[in-house]
C-alpha cells in the first residue's frame, strides 16, 4: 500500500506504549500532525512524537546490507542476495557442528505484533532453536510474571487509560510518566480537577511529582517494604474488604499475617521514608476508589515480581480489582510492549501468550504452523541468561538482532558486549547503524514505522494499527521480508509471509484459545474501532482468569537490592529516562530537534558537597561492573543518598546489575551500589 | 540433623526463628506461657489507642505452625531444664526432650518499689495495670472509659506511648517519672522539656523527678498515688510501664552464666552450654541487654543460619527506637546520652525540636530527634549504613529543609524553559500573539498539557 505524495495517513508514534495516534503528511518531508479523533492522545503529542518523521530520509539511514571484515574491521556493501546467502549459509555451518541451539535470536518489544510473531516462528520453525528471547525481558516482564501469578492474566492495563480520570486516589509506583509518555500526563490534571489525588512513589521528585498531592521518596529496593506497610496500616484500620477478599480471592489469610510484621516505623527503617508519610499514604487509600499503576521503577529489580505482588495485594484487600476507575494496572513501557510479550518471542512462549512446555498449545500452535509438535523445542534461556551464555561452550554462537540495541540497553554491559564479541556471527537488522550493528558481522537496512504497516498493542491492550505512510527508501527491507527470505534460505518446511495484513490473520488463528486471543480482530475492525482491545476493554469485573475465577493473594516478603551500599561504593544508584529520548536513543539521538544534551549524574547539593562535585562539572560514577563519566546536575529533588543517570546513552549500564528476579528473570536495572568522585578534566 | 529443637517463649524473637527454620530437617517444639499465638507485641499501645484492630497483631497463626509441622504449645509453662537428661520439664512434671534448646524467655515488667500495689493476698491491687501482654493489654482496655482518670507509672517509650493511648481514648492521664526528665536514658533534658511540653499542651501533666511512693486504696473503687514529693494523685488506673528486666529464672536454676540476660557468645550459644541457645531480651551479648525488637529479630536470623549449618555470627545491632504515640515525635538512634564524639545539635524550643547527632570519623553513631521528623528517614539510613559524611553534612541534615517558592509568584526569565514536552521558553512563548498562535508555532500545552496556565498567563501578561 502506497500513499500519494500529498495525502495524509493516520498512523501512531513510534516510540513509547501509549502509541499516541498522529497524521502524516507528503513524502520526502513528512510532516506530524494531530489526529484528534483516536482516543488515547486525542490529538496531543510530546516532542518525540512532533518530530519523530525527522528520522526519515537522514543521512545517517543505513540503505544496503554491510558485512564487516573482522581482520581490518571495515565494512563493505553488498547486494541482498549476497548478505542473505551469507548468512544462512554461516548459520547452518554453526548449527551443523553445533546444534541448534547454537543460534540464538533476539528480537525487541518495538516490533509490530507480526514481526514479534513471525520471529517467534522463525526461530522455533526455520532454525530450529530454543534460544529466543527479547528486550522485553527488561522492561515489563515483572509486571507480567506477576499479574500471570495474581490474576491468570498479563495485560498491562486491564482498563482504558482513561479510566485514571474516574478514580479518587492514583498511586503511581516508580512511574515518571509525564516525562516518559507526556500525553497521558493530562489524565492526572482531569483527575485532580475533580478532586481526585495523585500519589507517586520514586527516589527522585520528578516532573511527574509536580503533579502530586503527596510525593513519597523510597530508598530504590523498597517499594515492596513500602507495599507491605500500607497493606499493614489498611488492616489495622479495618479498611480492608473482607466481602470481597472471601468472595473473590484465595490466600489473603497468609498475606493478611504477613503484614502483621510490617508496622510503621519499620517500614521507615527499611524504606527511609518517614512513618508518618507511610501512614498518610495509606490514611488516602481509604477512599472509595483506589488505583495503583506500577512502572519500571517498582519493576526493574531482582525483587520485582514480588514488588508488584505486594501492590497487587494491597488493591486487592481494597476490593479494587475489577471495579470501574480502580484496581491494578502497569505502565507498559515500549512501543509493542504488550503485544510483543504475547506472540511467542519470549523464551517461554508460544502465540497468545501460552505455554511452550504445555502439550496442548504446542499441538495447537503446530497445527497452524503445519509442523509436527514434536518438532517443536523447549524452552530457552531468558534474555540475560541468553547473552551471558554466548560464546561460551553451553550458550550459542551464532546471534540474530532485530529491534535492539544490546550494547547500550543491556545490564552489566562491557560483560555483555564483551560476550557478543565472543560471538562467531552477529547478524543486527537495523535501520541505522547502532552501537550494536557497529560491532556485528553482517548489517541488514530495514524499514522503519512509518514505512510498513503493522499492529502494536499499546498499554490498555489495545490493537492499533500503524499504517504505511511514506515510501521506504530504496535498499531496505522489512523485517518481516528478510525473515521469510532467511528462512527459505535455511530450508524451512513452511513458508513465512511477508504481508503484514496476512501475518496478523496467521497470528489470529495462532493466538486464538490463548490468553490473549487476537482471532477475531482484523485490520479493518481496528481502522473502524479506534483499536479494538484484546479479551474486551475491561477485564477483572466479574471474574478472574485462574480456573477458580479468583485472583491469587500471594505473601512475599522484603529482601531488598541485591546489591547494598558498602564503605567503598556508599550511594545508590538509580536510572531512568529523560524526556527528549527514548530508550537507546537510536532513534532519537538521530533526530535534529530533539536535544541530545548527552548524559548526567543528577545528584542532591549535601552529597554534592560531600564529594566536592559541582552542578555543570564532570562526575564519574564506578561501580563493581564499570565506570562512565558524566556532568553533574545538582537538584535537590533526588533523596541525598541516591544518584541518578538516564540510560539513553553508553555508559549508565555499564554500572547496571545483572541480578535476576528468581521468577520474571529481570536484571536488577533500578538500583546497585556506587561510588561518585569529580571526575575533573582529562578522565571523562 | 532432623534433631529436637525446643523453643522456649512464644514471643517475637521466637517466632522470627522458626520463620528462619522452615524447610529445615529441625523439628520445632515451641513452649509459649500466653494463651495467644504468637502476636506483635510492640503495637499494643496502638491497640489499646484503638488505631490497631486486636485480631490483626498475630504474627503467625496456629494453622501456620501445623502447616509447617511446628508444635506450639500455647499456656505451656517450663519449670526446669534438665542440662544432663537435655529434657525441659513443664509445669506438671511432662518432660520435653531437646537436642538444641533456645530462650526466648523475654523480659517481664519490673514492680516499682510502691506500697501498696501488691496486696496481702500477693495479688495486684485491683486499679494496677502492668502492661506487657496481650492480655495486660486486654485487661486495661477493658478498664478503660472515658472520662476515668489514669497514672502511668514511667516515662520511658512504654510509658509515653500508653500515655498518648489513654489520653486519644479520653482518659484523664498523668505521667510519672522518677528521673530529671522523659526519656532519661535516650534523650538530653532539653529535649524530655520538649516532650514534656508537648504532653502538657496535649493535656497529659507529667511528674518528672518524682517517685511513687505509696498507693491508697479509696473506698470508691480508685486509689490515691502519694509521691515522693507530696503530692497525692487520685485515679482510678495505675498503669506500669517503669522498664522490665530480662526473663532468666530459669537459666540461672540451670546453672547458666547469667549476668543482666543470659550469656551468649557470636552464635547467640550460652557461653556456659554449646547445646542451649538465647536470643532476645533475655540475652545478653557483651554485656549488652538490648530489650527493642529489631536487634532481637537480627539474633533470630543469626540464630537460624547457625542452626540451618551456615557461617553466621551476631556482631551486636545498631538500634534505633521510635516513640509510636499520637502528637509526639521521636527517633532515637543507638545510645545519643552516652556516645562519644562530636556533637551537632538543633534545638528550636519555639517550635519545639530538639535534634542532636553525635558523629565520629564523620559517621553518626547516634542521634536524638525530638519534635521534628522531617529527615529521619534519610537520617537513619544514614546511621544504619555507617556513611562517612562530609563536614558541612550533619548541619545541613539539622538545617531546614527548601521551601519552593510558588512559581505563579516568580517572573519568568525568557530562556526558561515553560513546556518541557516540546521545549518551549518562556521568551517563545511571549513572541506569540495568541495561545492557539502559540499552540500551532510552538507546539507548546500539546503534549501533558501541564504548562497551559503558565502559557495564558504569560501571554496575558506579554499582551
Amino acid at each position: 500500500m502506497t500513499a500519494a505524495s500529498t495525502s495524509t495517513t493516520t498512523t501512531h508514534c513510534p516510540y513509547c506504549s501509549l502509541q499516541c495516534g498522529m497524521r502524516l503528511t507528503g513524502q520526502r518531508l513528512p510532516t506530524v500532525s494531530a489526529w484528534e479523533e483516536f482516543p488515547v492522545n486525542q490529538g496531543a503529542l510530546c516532542r518525540k512524537g512532533w518530530t519523530a518523521a525527522g528520522l526519515y530520509g537522514g543521512r545517517e539511514r543505513l540503505t544496503s546490507p554491510l558485512v564487516r571484515d573482522r581482520r581490518t574491521g571495515e565494512w563493505t556493501a553488498v547486494g541482498w542476495d549476497e548478505a542473505l546467502d551469507l548468512v544462512a549459509s554461516r548459520l547452518r555451518e554453526i548449527q551443523a557442528a553445533r546444534g541448534k541451539d547454537a543460534v540464538a535470536v533476539f528480537g525487541g518489544g518495538g516490533l509490530t505484533n507480526e514481526k514479534a510473531y513471525s520471529l517467534g516462528k522463525f526461530a522455533r520453525v526455520a532454525l530450529g532453536t530454543s534460544q529466543i528471547d527479547y528486550n522485553g525481558r527488561w522492561c515489563m516482564s515483572s509486571a507480567a510474571s506477576a499479574g500471570i501469578r495474581a490474576f491468570g492474566v498479563d495485560r498491562g492495563l486491564p482498563f482504558p487509560l482513561a479510566d485514571v480520570e474516574e478514580t479518587e486516589v492514583l498511586v503511581l509506583v516508580g512511574s515518571n510518566l509525564a516525562e516518559t509518555m507526556p500525553p497521558a500526563a493530562r489524565h492526572l490534571d482531569a483527575l485532580r480537577q475533580r478532586g481526585g489525588r495523585v500519589v507517586v512513589i520514586d527516589p527522585r521528585r520528578t516532573a511527574t511529582a509536580l503533579r502530586a498531592d503527596l510525593v513519597v521518596q523510597p530508598v530504590p529496593g523498597t517499594d515492596l517494604a513500602l507495599a507491605l506497610g500500607v497493606l499493614h496500616l489498611l488492616v489495622a484500620a479495618g479498611a480492608v474488604d473482607e466481602d470481597y477478599l472471601a468472595a473473590r480471592t484465595t490466600g489473603w489469610a497468609q498475606v493478611r499475617e504477613s503484614v502483621a510484621a510490617w508496622w510503621p516505623e519499620r517500614v521507615e527503617r527499611v524504606t527511609g521514608v518517614p512513618a508518618e508519610e507511610v501512614r498518610a499514604l495509606a490514611g488516602l487509600l481509604g477512599a472509595p476508589k483506589v488505583m495503583v499503576l506500577t512502572a519500571r521503577g517498582a519493576e526493574q529489580h531482582s525483587t520485582g515480581t514480588d514488588t508488584v505482588l505486594a501492590w497487587i495485594n494491597v488493591t486487592l484487600a481494597l476490593g479494587m480489582v475489577g471495579v470501574r476507575g480502580a484496581g491494578y494496572g502497569c505502565l507498559t513501557g515500549q512501543g509493542n510492549g504488550q503485544g510483543g510479550r504475547e506472540h511467542g518471542q519470549k523464551a517461554d512462549q508460544l502465540p497468545g501468550y501460552r505455554r511452550i512446555d504445555d502439550p496442548a498449545a504446542r499441538a495447537h500452535v503446530a497445527g497452524v504452523w503445519g509442523i509436527d509438535p514434536d518438532s517443536l523445542p523447549g524452552p530457552g534461556r531468558s534474555a540475560y541468561e541468553m547473552l551471558d551464555a554466548l560464546g561460551t561452550p553451553e550458550g550459542s554462537s551464532a546471534l540474530l538482532v532485530l529491534g535492539s540495541n544490546i550494547v547500550v540497553s543491556a545490564p552489566r554491559s562491557t560483560h555483555v558486549t564483551e560476550r557478543l564479541e565472543a560471538l562467531d556471527l552477529l547478524v543486527v537488522c537495523d535501520l541505522v547503524m547502532s552501537e550494536t550493528a557497529a560491532i556485528a558481522d553482517v548489517v541488514l537496512p530495514v524499514t522503519q514505522w512509518a514505512e510498513e504497516t503493522g499492529t502494536m498493542t499499546n498499554l490498555e491492550g489495545r490493537v492499533v494499527l500503524r499504517q504505511q505512510a511514506v515510501r521506504a527508501p530504496a535498499g531496505v527491507r522489512s523485517d518481516l521480508e528478510v525473515i521469510a527470505a532467511l528462512a527459505e534460505r535455511l530450508g524451512s518446511p513452511v513458508e513465512f509471509a511477508t504481508d503484514p495484513e496476512e501475518v496478523f490473520a496467521e497470528l489470529g488463528r495462532a493466538s486464538s484459545g490463548g490468553s490473549a486471543d487476537y482471532s477475531e480482530i482484523t485490520y479493518d475492525r481496528i481502522r473502524d474501532e479506534g483499536g479494538v482491545f484484546w479479551g474486551g476493554e475491561r477485564l477483572f469485573a466479574e471474574t478472574f482468569a485462574h480456573p477458580d475465577g479468583r485472583a491469587r493473594m500471594v505473601a512475599v516478603e522484603h529482601r531488598g537490592a541485591a546489591e547494598q551500599p558498602c564503605a567503598d561504593y556508599p550511594v545508590h544508584l538509580t536510572t531512568g529516562r529523560v524526556l527528549a529520548q527514548y530508550q537507546s536513543g537510536a532513534q532519537t539521538r538521530r533526530v535534529r530537534e530533539l536535544p541530545d544534551s548527552g548524559a548526567f549524574v543528577e545528584v542532591h547539593p549535601m552529597l554534592a558537597a560531600r564529594l566536592g562535585l559541582v552542578d555543570g562539572e564532570p562526575a564519574r560514577v564506578t561501580t563493581r561492573r564499570g565506570s562512565m563519566a558524566a556532568p553533574a546536575r545538582v537538584v535537590d529533588s533526588i533523596r541525598a543518598d541516591t544518584v541518578f543517570v538516564p540510560f539513553h546513552w553508553v555508559g549508565a549500564n555499564r554500572l547496571t546489575h545483572d541480578a535476576l528476579d528468581p521468577s520474571s528473570r529481570m536484571p536488577e536495572f533500578k538500583v546497585c551500589a556506587a561510588r561518585v568522585t569529580a571526575a575533573g578534566g582529562g578522565h571523562g | 540433623m532432623g534433631e529436637r529443637l525446643v523453643v522456649v517463649g512464644g514471643g517475637m524473637a521466637a517466632v522470627r526463628l522458626v520463620e528462619g527454620l522452615v524447610g529445615s530437617p529441625w523439628h520445632v517444639t515451641v513452649l509459649s506461657e500466653e494463651d495467644h499465638p504468637p502476636y506483635n507485641r510492640i503495637l499494643l499501645s496502638a491497640v489499646l489507642e484503638g488505631a490497631h484492630a486486636p485480631d490483626a497483631l498475630t504474627l503467625r497463626s496456629q494453622e501456620w505452625f501445623d502447616e509447617h509441622g511446628v508444635d506450639l504449645r500455647l499456656g505451656t509453662r517450663v519449670e526446669e531444664v534438665d542440662r544432663t537428661a537435655h529434657e525441659v520439664v513443664l509445669v506438671g512434671g511432662a518432660r520435653v526432650p531437646y537436642d538444641r534448646l533456645v530462650l526466648a524467655t523475654g523480659a517481664i515488667p519490673t514492680l516499682p518499689p510502691i506500697r501498696g500495689l501488691v496486696r496481702p493476698d500477693g495479688t495486684l491491687h485491683p486499679s494496677v495495670h502492668p502492661f506487657r501482654s496481650l492480655a495486660d493489654c486486654r485487661r486495661l482496655d477493658a478498664a478503660v472509659a472515658a472520662g476515668r482518670r489514669a497514672v502511668v507509672v514511667g516515662g520511658g517509650l512504654l510509658g509515653l506511648q500508653v500515655a498518648r493511648a489513654l489520653a486519644v481514648r479520653g482518659v484523664d492521664t498523668e505521667v510519672v517519672e522518677g528521673a530529671e526528665h522523659l526519656l532519661a536514658s535516650q534523650v538530653d533534658p532539653a529535649g524530655g522539656e520538649i516532650l514534656a511540653r508537648d504532653l502538657r499542651r496535649l493535656g497529659t501533666e507529667v511528674y518528672a523527678g518524682a517517685r511513687a511512693v505509696r498507693l491508697h486504696p479509696r473506698e470508691t473503687g480508685g486509689a490515691g498515688l502519694r509521691l515522693d514529693n507530696g503530692h497525692v494523685l487520685e485515679t482510678d488506673l495505675v498503669v506500669l510501664t517503669a522498664g522490665g528486666r530480662p526473663s532468666t529464672a530459669l537459666a540461672r536454676r540451670a546453672g547458666l552464666m547469667v549476668r543482666r540476660g543470659v550469656v551468649v557468645d557470636s552464635t547467640l550459644a550460652s557461653v556456659t552450654d554449646a547445646r542451649i541457645h538465647a536470643i532476645g531480651d533475655c540475652a545478653s551479648h557483651r554485656g549488652r541487654v538490648t530489650g527493642f525488637v529489631p536487634p532481637a529479630w537480627e539474633q533470630a536470623g543469626v540464630l537460624a543460619a547457625v542452626l540451618r549449618g551456615e557461617e553466621a555470627s551476631y556482631d551486636g545491632s545498631r538500634s534505633v527506637a521510635r516513640l509510636r504515640a499520637t502528637g509526639l515525635d521521636v527517633a532515637v538512634l543507638g545510645e545519643p546520652t552516652r556516645a562519644t564524639g562530636q556533637v551537632v545539635e538543633m534545638s528550636n524550643p519555639v517550635t519545639g525540636s530538639h535534634r542532636r547527632l553525635v558523629v565520629d570519623g564523620g559517621r553518626i553513631v547516634a542521634a536524638a530527634l525530638v519534635g521534628d521528623l522531617s529527615r529521619v528517614g534519610l537520617i537513619t539510613q544514614l546511621y544504619d549504613r555507617g556513611t562517612i559524611l562530609g563536614n558541612a553534612e550533619p548541619g545541613a541534615l539539622l538545617a531546614p529543609e527548601r521551601v519552593d517558592l510558588d512559581p505563579a509568584a516568580v517572573v519568568l526569565p525568557d530562556e526558561a524553559e515553560v513546556c518541557a514536552c516540546a521545549g518551549v521558553t518562556a521568551g517563545a512563548v511571549r513572541a506569540c500573539a495568541s495561545y492557539d498562535d502559540c499552540r500551532e508555532r510552538t507546539r507548546a500545552t500539546t503534549g501533558c498539557g501541564g504548562c497551559v496556565s503558565v502559557v495564558r498567563s504569560l501571554l496575558t501578561a506579554s499582551a
